[in-house]
């Protein structure tokens, strides 16, 4: 540097014509440099960027759930009594609370200040005997009465904006009307009672004072004409000991009941038929020396979960299994608390449940994540009521010390933990853990089950299949372009094959989905044909050039313009083999190959499979590979051939031993090239592949790729939701992929080359 | 020049080459004999009519101007030429009395038995041993006991033993320019060649590590024959036993490396050798 400065001192005291060139050639040097490592730490820079941007949508997703107290006051109106019920409005601005005397206490929310006072029309010398709410999403309750009668409430918001302030106006309303309706014929007190109410049923289902477990119906039938509809009643009793009946569970479809005993005896009757209940299961939910002591559905109603008097909260579900005969199953449990859980209320929207045990303690959970997202003491007494707000946002809960603590929950993304994204989750319904990526559901009834282990498994089977064709065919190819051809032949072929990268990969993904794959599923017989017989087509001419061919004639062909000649040999093996077979699948095959296969072996056959991405894709990457391997297999220094065919080599050897040593740093390069390119492809494997994420290593099943997935489902994901936000993570894991690829690669490549790099 | 001018040159120097060339060329026995060669690349002549007997367990070398065809000539021994495009060739080279060109000779056996050393060092990028056994394993030779047997009677035939013997497992490519020429030279010997073709072997290396080829070429000549070609009089003058001066693709004269350099019997090859051309 000393020495620059110096020479540029000099120069600028002389300024000669050749003193001003040199400086400008130390300027442009200097500038030269500049750029190039501007650029240089530009791109890593941007890869940087894209990195952290990734990262960065995806982060939320593994934010534990945080939650704060809000407020907490005494218990509004308390003289009209005990709290059965505790319910939040979906703006988490009013609650309310039903009491055993029959009122319900609208209150506002963040002051325990009461808005609104309302009886609930109970008939007179009645007195309420059992409680149940109805429907959580409906606001529906329903007070059962010591005349065997049951009145069915409703709390409803309305919402208006006078002067743009928006006001919510609580009320409760009678859906089934408000007189009323007989439940027990025989007029005894409701001891136990569950409701469901349908667009056209309702159920009830009720313990009586004498001990019978009775199931009334009532069937809106619409009637012909425009008149008016009937309701048509119907009365069952159930065939099963009521006494120690302690929880009843009807689900929203009004085919199931679960009926459950403290002692933790589970009964499961299908009432598909109102009229004739039947019995199905009774299986014991509990270990020995617990008691059940709360009960609830999830949401969704396909599975009950059951709280212990240890503190354990256990989810059941009906389970199919192999014979399709269906069964209760324990999915999982929690172990939430050391004491009896209280009160489990499930989330609305989403496979959570917020549970409180009896000091206090509240705790969410997520079912299919198995997380334990808050666990907080929230009272210092023994709880009365629980309620989650519909956004489950918020929650209130009532302790014996007449306190209603108010807490706020941000829990954006509780569905998510390594275990759902990673492995394998029991879902409900389904017959065993499994992976699986089905991102949206028909109703919120089902969660979005995003296991990202298929879609990785499908990137994986679409580049493998990819490479198995790319790979042979590619680095051959390059083999015998830069070792065997001639150089004028030579001049063609390279460009030739690097011309089929320049093909818009849509373009291959539109050919591969809508002309090869049903090309491939009508001629599947010629397709394996062609496998078999055209290696062995060209086998058979070498062999007949070398054993009958005169010798003058061989010597007619230019040395490295063999492969010309294969050209129309081909051609014709391709034809015969086509040709070839039809009989031969007439023969083996009953005259359809893709039938046979079903059929036969019982492979099943989709038309977009992982052999139409093979071929697609593998077209797709043959020139990458090609290219980068030529290159390398090209510039192998001559003088080493040359050495090694003075030493007596023959050509075969030479490039075994000495060129394909010396080029495999370039060619294992460009097979991780590649891969590379195979699994980042989007076009293809999205046209071609049927985007169905299943996990079957068959060559005739589709796949979805991560990038593909990517490309099909980010255009309709909310922003910020879950959805979106794996949708990135799926973004992230594929950009690792590549990234843990290439570094890979080129450690091994710089290894190679740090031993058989020769110059 | 045509053929016979060339045929006449042979003649003439043969009539000239006195009693005691005769005899020493009658009493050594032949192992390469040149007869007639042409070498045309596409349309150009590079080697007119060569005629010329080289015998067997001496260092004959090759001695011109840059682009003579000495290096040429000498590839033609093992069909190294074979490889350049475009290639023809007349006339017929003998090896022991057997015409190398015959239609029945397989060229990698040829080049079995007639080494090469080329003029910049070409060790594979694998390991000292590898290299020396290269030869061996392309020939199916496989067997550790023989492989480890020749590879070190071959490191210390060119004088790489003692150096190597603990590197052997080392990557060739780490060794210095000389050590990389003679570990080519033990990589030739090593499948026991009747004659090794030098390309000028030392050009491209120290004075130090040349003066180590020399005297290593000397110690070969008890086992092969050699056949060297030198841009360097002085080194020719030292290691061979018989010279040949080439200029324009032609032999103008051949013999015993004393007689060459002290009383040439051409104008051209004196002109050359005392440095008015070159």
């Amino acid at each position: 540097m000393a020495d620059i400065t110096h020479i540029q001192k000099n120069m600028s005291s002389t300024l000669t014509p050749a003193g001003y060139y040199q400086r400008w050639r130390l300027i442009k040097d200097t500038l030269a440099r500049h750029t190039v490592v501007v650029g240089g730490l530009g791109i890593i820079g941007a890869i940087v960027l894209i990195f952290f941007y990734l990262l960065y949508a995806v982060f939320p997703l593994f934010l534990p759930a945080h939650s704060e107290t809000v407020a907490s006051y005494s218990v509004p109106e308390k003289s009209l009594g005990k709290t059965l019920l505790l319910a939040e409005e979906e703006q988490n601005e009013v609650g309310v609370r039903f009491t055993d005397q029959g009122k319900a206490v609208f209150f506002a929310v963040k002051t325990g200040k009461t808005l609104l006072n309302e009886s609930i029309a109970l008939p007179e010398n009645t007195q309420v005997t059992s409680f149940a709410q109805g429907d959580f999403a409906n606001g529906i309750v329903v007070y059962g009465l010591s005349d065997g009668r049951a009145v069915v409430v409703s709390h409803q918001y309305t919402l208006s904006y006078p002067n743009n302030v928006r006001v919510i106006t609580p009320s409760i309303d009678y859906p089934l009307g408000k007189e009323p309706l007989l439940i027990d014929n025989k007029g005894k007190a409701l001891e136990k009672i569950a409701f469901k109410k349908g667009d056209d049923v309702s159920t009830f289902v009720a313990k009586t004072a004498d001990q019978r477990m009775i199931l009334t119906s009532f069937e809106k039938k619409s009637a012909m004409f425009g008149e008016e509809p009937t309701l048509e009643r119907i009365d069952a009793e159930l065939k099963t000991p009521a006494k120690d009946v302690a929880y009843i569970l009807i689900n929203k479809d009004h085919n199931n009941l679960y009926l459950a005993s403290s002692t933790g005896l589970l009964s499961y009757f299908d009432i598909g038929d109102k009229a004739a209940p039947v019995l199905k299961q009774q299986i014991n939910v509990l270990e020995a020396g617990s008691k059940i002591t709360s009960m609830d559905f999830l949401n969704g109603d396909l599975s009950v979960l059951v709280g212990d008097s240890h503190g354990v909260i256990s989810q059941w579900s009906m389970i199919r299994d192999a014979k399709n005969q269906s069964a209760m199953q324990k999915l999982r449990f929690f172990k939430a608390s050391e004491n009896p859980i209280i009160a489990i209320n499930p989330e609305a929207r989403r496979k959570g449940f917020i549970a409180v045990d009896s000091t206090g303690e509240v705790g969410i959970y997520y079912t299919t994540s198995e997380r334990e997202l808050i666990k907080e003491s929230v009272a210092n007494a023994a709880p009365v009521a629980l309620a989650l707000s519909p956004r489950a946002n918020s929650f209130l809960l009532e302790g014996a010390n007449n306190q209603i603590h108010v807490w706020q929950v941000e829990n954006e993304h509780p569905e998510i933990s390594i275990k759902s994204l990673w492995q394998k989750v029991w879902y409900e319904s389904h017959s065993e853990p499994e992976y699986i990526w089905q991102s949206s559901s028909a109703s919120n009834d089902f969660e979005p089950k995003m296991s990202l282990t298929p879609l990785v498994f499908g990137t994986l089977k679409a580049a493998f299949y990819a490479m198995l064709i790319a790979t042979p065919l590619a680095l051959m190819g390059a083999i015998y372009t830069a070792y065997f051809m001639a150089p004028a032949m030579r001049l063609y072929v390279k460009p030739g094959i690097e011309l089929m990268g320049a093909l818009p990969t849509v373009i291959l993904g539109f050919l591969a989905g809508l002309w090869l794959a049903p090309m491939v599923e009508l001629n599947l017989a010629a397709l394996f044909s062609l496998l078999m017989f055209l290696p062995l087509s060209v086998m058979l001419f070498a062999y007949c050039w070398q054993r009958f061919l005169p010798k003058d004639y061989k010597e007619k062909v230019p040395e490295g313009w063999d492969a010309a000649i294969l050209v129309p040999v081909l051609l014709l093996g391709a034809w015969l083999s086509v040709q070839l077979s039809i009989p031969l699948e007439n023969l083996f095959f009953n005259g359809n190959m893709r039938s046979w296969f079903s059929h036969e072996l019982g492979i099943g056959y989709d038309q977009r499979n992982a052999l139409i991405v093979g071929l697609a894709m593998g077209f797709a990457v043959i020139p990458t590979i090609f290219s980068i391997a030529e290159d390398a297999i090209f510039s192998v220094p001559k003088h080493l051939t040359i050495g090694s065919l003075a030493l007596g080599a023959t050509p075969w050897q030479t490039m075994v031993r000495v060129v394909l040593l010396t080029a495999s740093p370039g060619i294992f390069s460009a097979i991780m090239i590649g891969l590379g390119r195979a699994i980042g492809e989007t076009m293809i494997v999205l046209m071609a592949t049927g985007n169905t994420p299943v996990m079957d290593l068959s060559v005739f099943q589709g796949m979805r790729t991560l990038s593909a997935n990517i490309g099909v489902e980010m255009p309709e994901s909310e922003v910020d939701s879950t959805h979106y936000r794996v949708l990135f993570l799926a973004a992230l894991v594929l950009f690792m992929f590549t990234f843990v690829f290439n570094t890979l690669a080129e450690v091994i490549r710089q290894r190679l080359r740090q031993k058989y790099s020769s110059l | 020049m045509t053929t016979e001018q060339t045929r006449t040159h042979a003649i003439n120097m043969s009539s000239l080459g006195r009693d005691e060339q005769k005899n020493t060329s009658e009493k050594e026995e032949t192992c390469i004999e040149v007869k007639d060669l042409n070498l045309f690349y596409s349309n150009k002549q590079a080697l007119y009519g060569v005629n010329m007997k080289m015998p067997k367990k001496k260092v004959t070398a090759y001695i011109g101007p840059s682009g003579c065809g000495k290096s040429t000539l000498l590839r033609c021994i093992n069909r190294m030429n074979d490889l350049v495009d475009n290639v023809r060739i007349d006339g017929q080279i003998l090896l022991d009395g057997e015409n190398i060109y015959a239609k029945s000779v397989n060229v990698a056996d040829l080049r079995r038995r007639v080494g090469m050393v080329f003029q910049k060092p070409n060790p594979f990028p694998k390991s000292i041993y590898e290299n020396v056994a290269y030869g061996l394993r392309i020939q199916g030779i496989n067997d550790r006991a023989i492989l480890d047997e020749v590879v070190e009677k071959s490191l210390r035939g060119a004088a790489l033993w003692d150096e190597m013997k603990d590197r052997l497992q080392d990557n060739a490519l780490g060794m210095s320019g000389g050590q990389q020429q003679r570990l080519v030279i033990a990589r030739a010997i090593a499948i026991e060649p009747e004659v090794i073709l030098l390309d000028e072997p030392a050009s491209a290396l120290d004075p130090i590590s040349t003066l180590k080829i020399e005297e290593l070429i000397n110690e070969l000549k008890e086992t092969y024959t050699i056949v060297i070609v030198t841009h360097n009089m002085q080194q020719a003058a030292r290691v061979s036993d018989y010279t040949a001066f080439m200029y324009m693709g032609e032999l103008i004269e051949f013999g015993s490396t004393n007689e060459l350099f002290t009383n040439p019997t051409k104008k051209q090859t004196e002109d050359y050798i005392t440095g008015r051309y070159g």
